[in-house]
């Protein structure tokens, strides 16, 4: 398109298919798939689990390849992991022989971008963004399991990625966690201007989280349906908003398009249980 | 105070006598009595104290002493094929003292220490980083693989012959036979180790801006160290089993050889001496492994 800028990340036309024995036809996983994301928008790949969105975000960290099509960040092709783009799985998420401040100063530890006083004041910051002062000494075994993602979150922002992509980073949490980290990830994702790809297949979790929702299909996965949260929620989210009448039509109007994608790869399964 | 908590004592006597024994059977029924130690002993996958632990192993090892003094006290066995206990004190003193023979069994314990000692310190020290190569470069792998698993499956002692001919009789032989035994189950333990590591941790640092070798130091290492030393203690005994075969082939000095010795003249009770001296030097190093264990790796419970 001329005279529109280009998107901060590119993903054009990826497709990937697995090949687990050279005997068998690869699988499709991903399906040709192109989305545009803006610079500091929060988008969420929604989909059933095992349907491809997990594999699309780790081809946008460069942790995977693509049969066909490219990514681009910032005008240059994803090649392979980097400092660019930070990662917070859902566990092992954090290291369990360093205690919460080294987890944090560990993402700062490759970085030769600043010194080493700067490197401690961003240490300090980051413990504080996430709300664990008074915790740096813990080791992360002895903290609670929310404790421990705001662990990997505070690491990850702390090496200074452009990209965070999260993948079902609270998906292990109660639900009290899990809120309470939601807000704050809103919070973060408001003053430090990342672009972040967030991995879900929680639906709550996907409409009060994101600016733009993309619905997978099953697999290979497809995009089903582009959802502009932006255009009817806030960009500034409490947990309020949960509540509104906004909220839950959206809510209950992805709902229905997952429902019928769930069954949809239940069938799939079946299918190939009973070909096999 | 809970809401089904037992009236205070004073309450119920007032209550007058005929109320009194309806809350008394409540109470007994609502609180089970406390698991005794021994419930939780038998009971399947039951928890007890570390103390607890303690005084079974301790029970279990003086009931084994006890069976050994009254076998040997009743002559249920015959001297000659199993000394009794004191017996075997007064000839491990004697042996200690240097009483009938050139030198102290000190010396012999210390050349065996010493042989355990290079040989399993060679093999860590070649299979810790080999089996982490092995673990991360699939060329590595490809290629040592096949060899370590043929040598791991022969027989240690069919190679004494070999080592004997190659190095002779001196501790380069004997320490190279221990090096046998212990290097290639080594490195295909550590190899395991290694590809243990959550694949997450590995992804992590990379998406941190590390480089493969800062991902070997920073985080392969620290993330498969606990499982490592634990294999490192495994096969730190199976040296000892090594080390008697080696000293019994071909040897003048060291634990094994003062057993064999013994047996050319039925001395019964230095064979058990020399057994049981094994048994105490695997034993402490064993626990002290475990208690450094338990003191490093402390970030794991």
């Amino acid at each position: 398109m001329p005279g529109a800028p280009p998107p901060f990340i590119a993903i054009e036309r990826v497709s990937k298919a697995f090949q687990a024995d050279p005997r068998t036809p690869p699988i499709a996983v991903i399906d040709d798939i192109s989305i545009a994301i803006d610079k500091g928008e929060l988008v969420v790949f929604l989909g059933p689990s095992g349907c491809g969105k997990t594999t699309l975000m780790r081809i946008v960290g460069g942790l995977e390849t693509a049969t066909r099509g490219r990514v681009l960040i910032d005008g240059e092709a994803v090649s392979g992991p980097s400092r660019q783009k930070g990662m917070v799985f859902q566990s092992y998420s954090s290291f369990p022989w360093l205690n919460v401040i080294d987890n944090i100063r560990f993402g700062l530890k490759f970085r030769d971008d600043i010194d080493g006083a700067e490197k401690e004041r961003l240490a300090r910051h980051y413990l504080d963004l996430v709300g664990l002062k008074g915790f740096e000494g813990y080791y992360v075994n002895r903290i609670s399991g929310g404790m421990r993602q705001r662990v990997a979150i505070a690491r990850t922002l702390a090496a200074g990625p452009d990209v965070l992509l999260m993948d079902e980073p609270f998906g292990a949490l109660d639900a009290q966690n899990r809120d309470f980290l939601q807000e704050q990830l809103d919070v973060i994702q408001r003053s430090e201007h990342k672009t972040i790809i967030f991995v879900t297949h929680d639906v709550e979790e996907a409409v009060f989280l994101a600016d733009r929702i993309f619905i997978f299909s099953a697999r290979p996965a497809r995009i089903l349906e582009e959802v502009r949260v932006c255009d009817v929620l806030p960009a500034e989210r409490t947990l309020e908003h949960k509540d509104s009448e906004v909220f839950f039509k959206l809510r209950n109007r992805i709902l229905g398009i997952t429902r019928a994608q769930a069954l949809r790869t239940e069938q799939i399964m079946m299918g190939a249980t009973a070909s096999s | 105070m809970t809401g089904n908590a037992p009236p205070p004592a004073s309450s119920s006597t007032a209550a007058g006598a005929g109320s009194k024994p309806a809350p008394a059977t409540i109470e007994a029924q609502s609180v089970a009595p406390p698991p005794t130690v021994w419930r939780q002993l038998v009971s399947f996958r039951g928890s007890t104290s570390r103390a607890v632990d303690l005084y079974v192993g301790i029970a279990s090892f003086a009931a084994l002493l006890a069976l050994w003094v009254a076998a040997t006290g009743y002559e249920w066995v015959k001297p000659q094929y199993l000394a009794s206990p004191l017996g075997v004190v007064v000839r491990l003193y004697d042996l200690f003292a240097g009483v009938n023979v050139d030198h102290s069994f000190i010396w012999d314990i210390a050349i065996s220490l010493y042989r355990v000692g290079v040989a399993f310190a060679l093999s860590a020290l070649l299979a810790i980083p080999l089996g982490i190569l092995m673990s991360s470069y699939r060329i590595v792998n490809g290629i040592s693989e096949p060899v370590v698993d043929f040598i791991r499956y022969l027989p240690v002692p069919a190679l004494v012959p070999l080592t004997v001919i190659w190095l002779g009789i001196g501790e380069t032989s004997k320490i190279a036979l221990l090096w046998i035994g212990t290097f290639f189950q080594l490195v295909l333990l550590i190899a395991d180790d290694a590809r243990r590591v959550p694949r997450e941790y590995v992804e992590i640092g990379m998406t941190m801006g590390a480089k493969p070798r800062s991902v070997l130091r920073h985080i392969i290492l620290p993330a498969m160290l606990p499982s490592m030393v634990d294999n490192l203690r495994i096969t730190l005994g199976w040296c000892w089993t090594y080390l008697i075969i080696a000293e019994i082939v071909a040897s003048s000095s060291g634990i094994g050889y003062v057993i064999m010795s013994a047996k050319r003249y039925v001395k019964s009770d230095v064979i058990y001496g020399g057994v049981l001296t094994i048994g105490i030097i695997g034993l402490v190093s064993d626990q002290a492994i475990r208690w450094l264990h338990r003191r490093w790796f402390a970030y794991l419970r």
